[in-house]
């Protein structure tokens, strides 16, 4: 009953799913699941080795590495879809700040100094450039709760200190009317949607603050409306209120999916979240049907375009065994994998070139169109997007977000105009 | 077929969980309370600590109120309802099946006695506070639970009586020859499930009605309860012989392709995977028979991709919320019902995107989990009451009660809707 | 230098070393263990968890049978708590050739392991996974142990009765006097500092690595280090120790232990302990062979291989490494060598550790004029705080309980395997742990599915928080926490060594995973971490060549 389909609900297949939303097709997104967002930072990390400015560093790549995702997207392309991007978060009240000049050095929750080019407002504060020196400014307070065990303030403000950012870590007291038995970072999220929870909290900041301008918070303030709540805790402390990325499940990708969702739905687009595509058929190198795990049978979608973005090995796009083998579940289609296992992995684990099997993928065409290993177009009305692409290991290159928007975006433009 | 030996078994699935934790984050049960500590805790990970034959460890997974939401969201594929569902019969089979399980599980003798003439009584009885009271105190059945009311009629002695009055077919099992005979009409079976036929045969009735506008010959075979109320407590045993009745009931149909059709969702998916996967039943009248099932809209939806819907509708002027409830959702089919609806001229349907109603099945009546179920809704609810309509739609009998409940508006099925559409 | 003076030196911080330390203390002799890592570090913490009925060797190696077949029954009453009966089965597969069986039955009834047959549908019934298409099933007396609890609840027993354990403390030379072994020179590897060590007597328990303990004497003992590798399975695809019943070979054998199913082990002469890897055959043959057992097992998740090295005792001539008799040998060396002061305690196997010591222990009274009798049969051992709430067998639900029964669910830090802050602070403040791995050996910490994803974060914050040393004077920038950037690498490196081979399918998405957190979340790698030796000084050890057991992939 729709004519276009996103195989995929990450960050780069709701991109896409919303660039053809805005040519004014009605998508339809399949998905096995909820995925990546909710195991990432939340910021858009265009490209980690860029020491000056991320333009420069994008056009330099794309002339070195033509087969790399971003020199599909193109420059321009990274731009429009960031611009895209920011445009949709800024509508929804969760503005992103940043820019392609540089990147920025947000703090982690181990204290390491982790470099993106766009990042939600409400961890702006945590820019460790602004005020000049990191090394003069005033110290830097870190807060948290024993109940959540992803975030340890103190360890995090040791490690900060010891690369010259005075920082303190503490832990605050959960209100008594707040006390239960098991947290994760949805639980906090929720807490902190409630103003008398952020009242309590903001107290106590205040009277922990001592001369510290800036307080680092872990990323949980709230769901409904995390500009709010920061401003409210900013209010009530007197002090400068960032968040800091945890553990997964993350809340600043939750916020993610939740905005995207009802953008697309909103344009008339449709989620299918828990619908595993398991197989495509096709005619005259043309994909006719994807076929998704249902109650007791495959349901069949009919389309005339089809985008794929289904991830890497971690979004399960790509599958592997012990017998070396690898494959692509969707679809079926070519990969660009590395040899035997003998030679998928580094002996370490921080190997800084990474591990060669987080680079398979799918090779495209320019047009994102998956190439047989002929280098002939497999199917002419798919696009391929994200983490699914073959030539980048976008963990490594700290582009993970970045990649996925731009050829997201890319690929949704693709398909809605020129295939 | 001995490498598939280690794959046919669903606790294997644990094996894809990488405790991400995106289950725990979406559970609308955990979010609530802290009786839960969530899908991942209990399944996946729990799963890992369990063994036939040893006690249960942990008797929280009964706070599982086997929504699936948890399922919907993985994004590797764990089945972790269905591990907390074995969970649940492993403790049943150790303490036996408690009273109140009984009560709801077989709850459908309740309708076989109550509906009728005898219904005026018996809503009486339902909805007389004391009682209720008296009920919670004995059995720990929430006395504020939104129990249907009885219908002064069954749906199958609406069909009977229309049947005789349209003086033309019985719901015996066709013998061939005569059914497909040149000039027969096109079949269905349509399997109304306990609700429809004791609390809500209105929608037994319109869903006949939006079949016979396509073309459809009803057939209203013999059948019992699907028997999820005795799954989702645990009784195993005792589901197992309702689905093999269901199953030689509605076999000599699917052997001849003809569709079997429900408006319940929750029976559908019953029948089309949840007792066999729960229960272990890979036989292949098991399987045909879960194969030939349809949800009605799914079904509708089927006729549609083929060309082959009924689409002459009137213009209905109504914006209404809608509600895609867990069990429908379960069938992973997407929104059937918004799909059709949405060729209907002039009507809006708002999605909702709450997780749950919180009833969930039987999970709702327990006194214990009363608040909680109504906590879990309590999103649903405020979003119902916010669209300014006096009436909502929603796939499943019991998220209706749920939310005519916790809302106050009237809520419908949507082939009622479709019904009406089609003047 | 620190100078410790003791009646007995034991020198091995395994199950027999340490099973000799409380069998010394508790006939009252003075002694003290050196260990030159973690207690367990070496063969006994790598082995797949196997109580032995004797079973397997019934037809080759029929003392170590009969050995088995006894001390099963003594470690049932002693340390309950360490054990879980899973029962055994000895089954013939299709692939086997029935003309075993026999053999196999006439051994038991010569060894004194309990056997009797059962209905193949009998053994399916109890185990659905197993291949449906064995021709017969024995039942035996197997079971499983937790090698890592019995070996700190004997220590702690030891200690209890006047014993001093001295981990991360490397022998580097043996002092004589004339023909005389009279100490050791130590090396405490936290502190740098140097130890000497007088005693009347030294017990040489260092398994695989005796034979360099030996050379320090002068003293010549081959030991043959047999690397053997494992598999273990992400859950309990058995929940019965499985055999082939067929002579020992490669992967002829499923362990339930804890949470995981291992599949062991292959036999592979390597020659130095203390440098071997994992070859890509070797888990191919795991889980080829495993197949035979449980069709579709190579599908399964395989949560991580390892490896240890038997202690072969190599005496004679033998063609086969298979064929040294695992049963253990005691050398005295002053018979043997002409070397008064000390003993080697060889060969052998986890399950017969206690009657190697009291062996070694009687040995040593006799030469010290001591009459005390042996009391480690006889006494059962202390459970450690924390570790266990209930007296009795082990059984797989029982740490799902305690957190149920505690509602502990939000105090876990390892998740996979049930551990809380409780228990992970306990082994942070016990002070006997150098590193993550060494509270990992005392918790199962990271040894889930998720392999420390989560919970070495989790670990090094804790870490951190109760260890708040002085950071050193001259290295300001890295402050006291570059030690918890040292710990969260040290463990990621270790559980890396266990993954590279095995990861694939589900475990190589996992690990990706944890990727995303450390890198992409955490940024780890972007942290600046102290150089090795800046860790002199810090309470951790990582990188000292001594322990530092690298896998070289061959």
């Amino acid at each position: 009953m729709r004519d276009t389909i996103v195989i995929g609900a990450g960050l780069s297949g709701l991109m896409g799913a919303l660039a053809l939303a805005d040519a004014g097709r009605r998508p339809l997104v399949l998905a096995k699941g909820q995925g990546a967002m909710q195991w990432a930072a939340g910021t858009i990390d265009v490209w980690g080795a860029a020491n000056g400015s991320l333009r420069a560093a994008l056009g330099e790549l794309i002339t070195t590495d033509p087969g790399h995702p971003y020199a599909r997207a193109g420059a321009a392309g990274v731009e429009a879809a960031i611009d895209r991007f920011r445009a949709l978060m800024e509508s929804a009240r969760y503005p992103y700040v940043g820019s392609l000049e540089r990147n920025v050095l947000l703090p982690t929750a181990l204290g390491a100094l982790r470099p993106a080019a766009f990042f939600p407002a409400t961890m702006a504060a945590g820019d460790m450039r602004l005020g000049g020196a990191a090394h003069a400014g005033p110290p830097l307070l870190l807060a948290g709760f024993h109940e959540l065990r992803d975030f340890f303030p103190p360890m995090a403000a040791e490690n900060l200190t010891g690369q010259g950012i005075p920082a303190r870590g503490v832990y605050l007291t959960l209100p008594p009317i707040a006390r239960r038995l098991d947290f994760n970072t949805r639980v906090f999220a929720q807490l902190f949607d409630d103003p008398a929870f952020r009242e309590d909290v903001g107290r106590q900041l205040r009277a922990a603050r001592g001369d510290a301008t800036r307080i680092g918070l872990p990323a949980v303030l709230g769901l409904r409306d995390p500009l709010g709540a920061v401003a409210h805790l900013q209010a009530l402390s007197g002090a400068q209120i960032f968040e800091i990325p945890t553990l997964p499940p993350s809340v600043p990708g939750m916020r993610l999916f939740t905005i995207f969702r009802e953008a697309i739905v909103k344009a008339g687009g449709r989620l299918q979240i828990g619908a595993e595509v398991l197989r495509g058929e096709g005619a005259d190198g043309a994909l006719t049907a994807v076929y998704s795990a249902a109650a007791a049978r495959e349901q069949t979608h009919r389309a005339n375009l089809f985008l794929l973005a289904t991830g890497g090995v971690a979004g399960g796009g790509v599958r592997t065994d012990h017998t070396g083998s690898t494959w692509e579940t969707a679809l079926g289609l070519p990969l660009q994998a590395p040899g035997g296992r003998g030679e998928w992995f580094a002996p370490r684990f921080l190997n800084e070139a990474g591990h060669p099997i987080y680079r398979a993928g799918i090779a495209t065409n320019p047009q994102l169109q998956p190439l047989d290993a002929a280098g002939a177009v497999v199917y002419r009305n798919v696009a391929v997007s994200g983490a699914a692409l073959a030539g980048s290991d976008p963990i490594r290159e700290r582009c993970y977000s970045g990649m996925a928007l731009a050829t997201g975006w890319r690929a949704g433009q693709i398909l809605s105009s020129e295939l | 077929m001995t490498h598939d030996h280690i794959e046919l078994s669903l606790e294997q699935s644990l094996d894809h969980c990488i405790k991400c934790n995106i289950c725990t984050a979406a559970c609308p049960v955990s979010a609530v309370t802290d009786l839960f500590p969530g899908p991942k805790y209990v399944g996946p990970q729990g799963q890992r600590f369990r063994m036939p034959g040893q006690p249960s460890p942990d008797e929280s997974v009964d706070y599982c109120s086997g929504c699936r939401v948890c399922n919907e969201v993985c994004p590797t594929g764990v089945r972790v309802m269905e591990l907390n569902t074995r969970a649940k019969a492993a403790i049943v089979e150790q303490n036996g099946l408690p009273l109140r399980a009984w009560l709801l599980g077989y709850q459908y003798w309740f309708g076989k006695l109550a509906c009728g003439p005898l219904a005026p009584l018996a809503n009486f009885g339902a909805s007389n506070p004391l009682l209720r009271t008296v009920v919670e105190r004995t059995v720990k059945i929430g006395r504020k639970a939104p129990l249907p009311k009885f219908s002064t009629y069954s749906f199958r002695s609406w069909f009977k009586q229309r049947t005789k009055s349209q003086a033309s077919k019985t719901a015996a099992v066709p013998d061939g020859s005569q059914s497909t005979a040149p000039g027969s009409r096109k079949q269905v079976v349509y399997f109304h499930g306990c609700s429809t036929n004791y609390y809500e045969p209105h929608v037994g009735q319109a869903a006949v009605e939006v079949l016979e506008r396509n073309g459809f010959e009803v057939i209203v075979a013999k059948q019992g309860c699907c028997g999820l109320p005795l799954l989702s407590n645990g009784a195993f045993k005792q589901a197992r012989s309702h689905h093999e009745y269901n199953v030689e009931q509605l076999l000599p149909y699917a052997q001849r392709g003809i569709p079997i059709i429900g408006t319940s969702t929750s029976c559908t998916l019953t029948i089309k995977e949840e007792a066999s996967e729960l229960l272990g039943m890979h036989e292949t009248a098991v399987r045909m028979v879960a194969e030939n099932t349809y949800d009605i809209f799914e079904f509708l939806r089927l006729l549609h991709d083929r060309g082959e819907l009924n689409t002459d509708f009137k213009p209905v002027q109504r914006s209404m919320p809608y509600h895609a409830p867990c069990q429908l959702r379960a069938h992973n089919l997407g929104r059937p019902a918004l799909d059709i609806l949405e060729l209907v001229p002039g009507l809006q349907l708002s999605e909702s995107t709450a997780a749950c109603c919180g009833l969930a099945g039987t999970y709702g009546y327990k006194a214990e989990k009363y608040q909680i179920a109504m906590d879990v809704g309590a999103g649903l609810f405020d979003f119902v009451r916010a669209s300014g309509s006096d009436t909502a739609v929603c796939d499943s009998e019991i998220c209706r009660w749920q939310i005519a409940h916790g809302s106050g508006l009237e809520v419908k099925h949507p082939i009622e809707i479709l019904r009406e559409a089609y003047g | 230098m620190r100078t410790i003076d003791t009646d007995v030196l034991v020198i091995g911080g395994g199950a027999t070393g340490v099973g000799v330390l409380r069998d010394l203390a508790l006939r009252g002799i003075r002694a003290a263990l050196v260990e030159k890592g973690d207690l367990t570090h070496g063969t006994t913490g790598r082995y797949h968890g196997l109580l032995h009925s004797g079973g397997r060797y019934v037809v080759k190696d029929k003392q170590s049978a009969s050995e088995c077949a006894v001390e099963n029954e003594i470690l049932r009453r002693i340390m309950p708590h360490c054990l879980e009966d899973t029962g055994g089965f000895f089954v013939v597969t299709p692939a086997d050739d029935e003309a075993y069986v026999p053999l196999f039955l006439k051994g038991c009834q010569e060894t004194g392991v309990s056997v009797h047959e059962i209905a193949v549908r009998e053994a399916l019934r109890r185990e659905p996974l197993l291949n449906p298409r064995i021709s017969r099933a024995f039942e035996v007396r197997d079971g499983s142990a937790d090698s890592f609890l019995a070996t700190h609840s004997n220590a702690e027993d030891a200690v209890r009765h006047g014993a001093q354990v001295l981990t991360y403390h490397v022998v580097t030379g043996l002092e004589r006097t004339g023909d005389r072994v009279t100490g050791a020179v130590c090396e405490d590897m936290r502190s740098g500092e140097t130890v000497h060590i007088h005693t009347s007597y030294i017990v040489n328990a260092a398994g695989a690595w005796a034979g360099k303990i030996a050379e320090l004497a002068g003293v010549k003992v081959t030991v043959v280090p047999g690397k053997g590798t494992m598999v273990a399975m992400n859950h309990r695809v058995l929940n019965t120790v499985v055999n082939r019943c067929k002579p020992p070979a490669d992967g002829d054998i499923i362990v339930p232990i804890h949470t995981v199913a291992v599949i062991g082990t292959t036999d592979v002469h390597v020659p130095d302990p203390d440098v071997f890897g994992i070859e890509a055959w070797e888990v191919e043959r795991m889980l080829s062979e495993g197949e035979q057992l449980v069709p579709g097992i190579s599908k399964a998740r395989v949560l991580r291989a390892w490896a240890g090295v038997r202690p072969l005792y190599k005496d004679q001539d033998v063609a086969d490494d298979r064929d040294i008799p695992r049963t253990y040998k005691l050398l005295d060396h002053e018979a043997r060598d002409g070397v008064k002061g000390m003993i080697s305690m060889v060969g052998g196997k986890w399950t017969t550790y206690r009657m190697m010591a009291q062996e070694a222990t009687d040995a040593v009274a006799a030469k010290l004029g001591i009459q005390a009798e042996c009391r480690t049969h006889l006494e059962p051992l202390p459970i450690p705080a924390g570790a266990e709430r209930k007296a009795g067998l082990y059984w797989l639900g029982k740490p799902l309980a305690a957190i149920e029964a505690d509602s502990s669910y939000g105090h876990l830090i390892c998740e996979c395997e049930l551990v809380t802050r409780e228990r992970v602070v306990d082994a942070i403040t016990s002070g006997k742990a150098a590193n993550i791995d060494d509270i990992r050996r005392d918790t199962r910490l990271g040894m889930g599915p998720c392999q420390g994803g989560f919970c070495t974060y989790r670990a090094a914050a804790l870490w951190h928080e109760l260890k708040p040393a002085t950071p050193p004077a001259n290295d300001p920038p890295h402050g006291h926490a570059g030690n918890s950037v040292a710990l969260l690498r040290h463990f990621l490196q270790e559980r890396w060594k266990g993954l590279t081979v095995i990861a694939w399918g589900d475990q190589l998405r996992q690990a990706r995973l944890d990727e995303i957190i450390y890198l992409d979340t955490l940024g780890l790698d972007l942290l600046p971490a102290p150089a090795p030796a800046e860790q002199n000084g810090a309470e951790m050890v990582t990188a000292h060549p001594a322990i530092a057991t690298e896998y070289h992939a061959a």
